[in-house]
């Protein structure tokens, strides 16, 4: 749709003006002020102190990814070729993970895989032990299988739904002229899934790339990202070494981002739902197989199911007086000073304000994507990847310089908190909303047109109410990225402005881990109520949201 | 087909006005009542007289009622999250266009830092009088920051799970002893980068293998690398070192005893183990000062805020509230500080250094920390 006059001109506008005051003035404006200012590090001197962790950064990015790969690829061929019951079901929550909040997942896999955790408790009893046998969640395997939890879910959707697509006569046709499974995996399978899977890979990396709560938990400040050094350069006051981390990050990230979408764009002649693959049911598996499946399935369920499960054991369970304990729970209910009211409300309060903000920002956005105007539509499609490859801790580093300072917020900044939630979600509500918007039949505004409706009568009962799913399931990310974002809120917040997300990081530090584990389950509960609502009345499944 | 099930569509403009006006109203009013612009800032640390029996805020009621009733404003603690680095950090962020009139916190190591002077504004008060004259020139002979309260930097085990007759080493300890692995494990500290109990630990340290063991300072942390527990803040490490058994060690306040004893209402179950070197104890005095902040908007109440906080209202609460030493001679310290390590039983390491010594070399150290500690 073009544009036609000049309201629409300024509602296409509006968002990317929006964005670049929040987003790319911040940005571009604390690595010049970091860099020219003479405060701190120069740049040089800042890559050769944060080598170390520069190293870390890449190292811990690619396990991770390898790991998620390795985890996920056999998920996804199971998704794609195993006909059983619930498959449905199983597609539609296996993107859980991925909505869950970041220090909430640190919560279940300390839960599950940390000391006196449920596994640890588990072997404490086989081997007859009395003291803690295995923990999981420290250090570098807390961190990545923590990423690979996160991830496994984004490599089985886009490779399954690849696969998913693949013509089976050639499968078939490769079977008679008498190639083995090995072969045919090699030579028809993986060139087939090959862009899906480079395209989980990049994303993959980027997302354990940019990983910050989990780190910073599980890393003890030993293992740090450069993500953590920004943090820990801001705070330590050395803007120099800040803004340098940050402008090394970004064009780390932004070119994954550009690869990533010049891959997308290339690989869409080839998409299309025409044909689909053949499924068989367990049954036609020989026993091996079989076996295999079943392993795979009792690794996921450890793996994915048990931190979340675990959860809800953390929320009761105090590991240091060992007992069960409702101690948790009369933390979030109350008022006073350093209760769980306080966060709570707070929480609600600014990722509903995100929520509005992003739906708001975000259909003018989905518009301006599919705009045929020469500008208009790379430029939106550059400001929606954006904030993809900005760290949170970046859009909060430049939010509080370049925002709060000149305008005094800073004395109380919930509006930044918002602000930064609000850009943080944005991607994933534009891209919601925009799948939705690329459905909907041109012919249906032209009738409306012709039957004589004012733009905004167009708009509302007729483009609106066919965007709604879209829109909802925009909303619910939006919601969702909000009330678990961490890092940016950290960054930003003083104790009055403290939400749950960052009360259940402060209760770990100082282990009060039943005020953490009920919060995380209150985060949690939320997160998974909202993503439930949302399967019900959006009728495809929110996985399309992960292709971007 | 009927009419009726064609309603009319009414132009939604009044709807989406009134979604707007409403979201606007809800928005603003909870702007109007946090934003409630308080007309004087002060900018503290999250524990700042946060451990005695009431609490921070019942606390700086009692003590600064007098003091908004006389000048008619209403002070505004911001507690910061985090020690006072972050404060630091904070105004050079904010220099454009500060809030904050004061900052209490930063103390005698932070301030020889160029970016906490960069945002401080020198100032005698005229009640520098009442207190002890050493203390000034410790912290500040600049008068950056006048001095609040001050304290030794230690190290305090628990008794009830090591004790001088398990461990005789405990009543003389050095590095050494710490090194061992089954001390060193043990032991619980804090990052000197946003910790001053950590960074003072620190320079404890440089400063004996420095000028009193000449060796090379790096080494010891090379050997407690893989056994120490680093945690961030001193909150942190205390909830570490209170609930986990195995860490019997913990880097904190020479006062500790002191609380643990009025805690307990009994004797203290933690005690005092001193650094012990040519025959003397030793420990780090930390200074913690307050600052008038650098074109804040209240300069002429800053400067009366802090010759308040000299005042006896102000200066008789440390004690049982922030577990430190008052600045003025003349306040009587409470009973249970009896068990309380004081200054003129110790050996001072800050003497070890002279102060530019700190300031030229503290971020080289800092980052040679970092370079041994970083894992692998």
């Amino acid at each position: 749709m073009a544009p036609r006059n000049k309201g629409t001109y300024i509602a296409l506008a509006t968002p990317l003006v929006v964005l670049t005051v929040l987003l790319v003035y911040p940005v571009v404006s604390v690595i010049f002020r970091g860099l020219t200012a003479g405060a701190g590090m120069t740049f040089t001197d800042t890559v050769i102190f944060n080598w170390p962790y520069l190293e870390f950064t890449i190292f811990q990015a690619i396990l991770s990814t390898i790991m998620s790969l390795l985890v996920g690829l056999p998920g996804a061929m199971l998704l794609a070729r195993l006909k059983f019951k619930g498959k449905n079901i199983v597609r539609a929550l296996i993107i859980t993970p991925f909505v869950l909040p970041p220090i909430v997942v640190v919560i279940g896999f300390l839960q599950m895989f940390g000391q006196y955790g449920v596994i640890d408790s588990f072997l404490m009893w086989a081997l007859r032990s009395g003291s803690s046998v295995l923990n999981l969640a420290t250090d570098i395997p807390g961190i990545i299988l923590a990423h690979t939890f996160y991830n496994v879910p984004l490599v089985i959707l886009l490779v399954s739904a690849s696969m998913e697509r693949m013509n089976p006569e050639i499968e078939e046709a490769a079977e008679i002229l008498g190639a083995d499974s090995l072969q045919r995996f090699q030579r028809i399978t993986l060139p087939h899934i090959m862009p899906s899977l480079i395209a989980a890979t990049i994303l993959t990396f980027l997302f354990c790339f940019m990983s910050f709560p989990i780190v910073l938990a599980f890393g003890h400040g030993s293992y740090r990202t450069i993500e953590v050094q920004i943090w820990n350069a801001f705070r330590w006051a050395d803007y120099g070494q800040a803004s340098s981390l940050v402008l090394i990050q970004i064009l780390f990230t932004l070119t994954l981002a550009l690869a990533y979408s010049r891959l997308a764009r290339s690989s869409d002649g080839a998409r299309g739902p025409t044909s689909s693959i053949k499924t068989s049911s367990l049954s036609s598996y020989r026993p091996t197989e079989v076996i295999m499946i079943i392993l795979y399935f009792a690794a996921m369920l450890i793996l994915v199911v048990g931190p979340i499960a675990s959860i809800f054991r953390a929320a009761f369970f105090d590991p240091i007086a060992q007992r069960y304990t409702l101690d948790g729970f009369r933390y979030i209910f109350s008022g006073e000073a350093g209760g769980g009211l306080r966060p709570l409300i707070n929480s609600l309060f600014y990722s509903s304000l995100a929520t509005l903000l992003s739906v708001g920002l975000g259909i003018p956005l989905a518009y301006a994507h599919g705009s045929k105007t020469r500008f208009l539509r790379p430029l939106s499609s550059i400001m929606v990847l954006l904030p993809l490859g900005i760290s949170s801790i970046t859009v909060a580093y430049g939010l509080m310089t370049a925002i709060a300072v000149p305008t005094g917020l800073n004395i109380n900044p919930w509006p930044i908190i918002v602000l930064a939630q609000t850009v943080i979600g944005l991607p994933f509500t534009t891209r919601s909303i925009e799948i939705s918007r690329r459905s909907i039949d041109p012919l249906l505004i032209e009738q409306a047109d012709a039957l004589g409706a004012s733009r905004l009568q167009r708009l509302f009962f007729v483009e609106l109410p066919l965007l709604a799913p879209g829109i909802l399931v925009g909303a619910v990310f939006a919601f969702a990225m909000a009330i678990g974002e961490m890092s940016a809120t950290l960054f930003i917040a003083l104790p009055q402005n403290f939400t749950l997300a960052v009360a259940i990081y402060d209760n770990l530090g100082v282990r009060k881990f039943v005020e953490a584990g009920a919060s995380a389950l209150i985060l949690m509960v939320a997160c998974i109520v909202a993503f439930l609502a949302m399967e019900k009345v959006s009728e495809e499944s929110v996985g399309g949201i992960l292709k971007w | 087909m009927s009419v009726s099930e064609y309603p009319v569509r009414r132009n939604p403009q009044k709807l989406i006005g009134a979604v707007v006006l409403i979201v606007v109203i809800v928005v603003a009013a909870y702007g109007v009542v946090t934003f409630w612009r308080p007309r004087f800032v002060v900018y503290t640390y999250s524990s700042f007289m946060d451990w005695g029996d009431e609490g921070a805020e019942a606390v700086l009621e009692r003590a600064f009622a007098p003091f908004e009733e006389e000048y008619g404003i209403d002070i505004d603690f911001v507690i910061l999250s985090g020690d006072a680095n972050f404060i630091v950090s904070k105004l050079n962020a904010e220099e454009a266009n500060p809030i904050a009139d004061v900052v209490i916190g930063i103390d005698n190591i932070l301030v020889l830092q160029e970016t906490a002077r960069n945002v401080l504004e020198p100032y005698v008060s005229p009640n520098l009088g009442l207190i002890n004259e050493t203390l000034v020139d410790s912290l500040d002979p600049e008068h950056y920051l006048t001095p609040f309260d001050f304290g030794l930097v230690t190290l305090v085990y628990s008794m009830n799970k090591i004790n001088t007759t398990t461990h005789p080493e405990l009543a003389n300890l050095t590095f050494a002893d710490l090194a061992i692995h089954e001390l060193a494990s043990a032991l619980v500290t804090e990052d000197p980068h946003f910790s001053s109990p950590g960074l003072s630990f620190l320079l404890s340290q440089i400063a004996i293998y420095e000028k009193i063991l000449h060796e090379d300072w790096t080494s010891w942390w090379d050997t407690v690398e893989d056994d120490i527990d680093v945690e961030e803040g001193w909150s942190d490490a205390w909830s570490l070192w209170s609930t986990d058994p195995t860490k019997q060690f913990l880097v904190s306040y020479g006062t500790d005893p002191a609380y643990s004893a009025n805690y307990l209402g009994t004797a203290p179950d933690t005690s005092i183990a001193p650094l012990f070197y040519e025959n003397k104890h030793w420990a780090w005095m930390q200074i913690e000062g307050i600052g008038l902040v650098k074109n804040g908007p209240n300069p002429n109440l800053g400067k009366a805020f802090i010759d308040y906080c000299l005042n006896v209202a102000v200066q008789q609460e440390i004690a049982l509230n922030q577990w430190m030493f008052p600045v003025r001679y003349d306040i009587t310290l409470p009973e249970v500080y009896d068990y309380a390590i004081h200054p003129d039983e110790m050996s001072i390491l800050n003497t070890l250094f002279n102060s530019t010594e700190i300031a030229s070399n503290l971020q080289d150290w800092l980052q040679q920390y970092d370079a041994v500690m970083i894992p692998g």
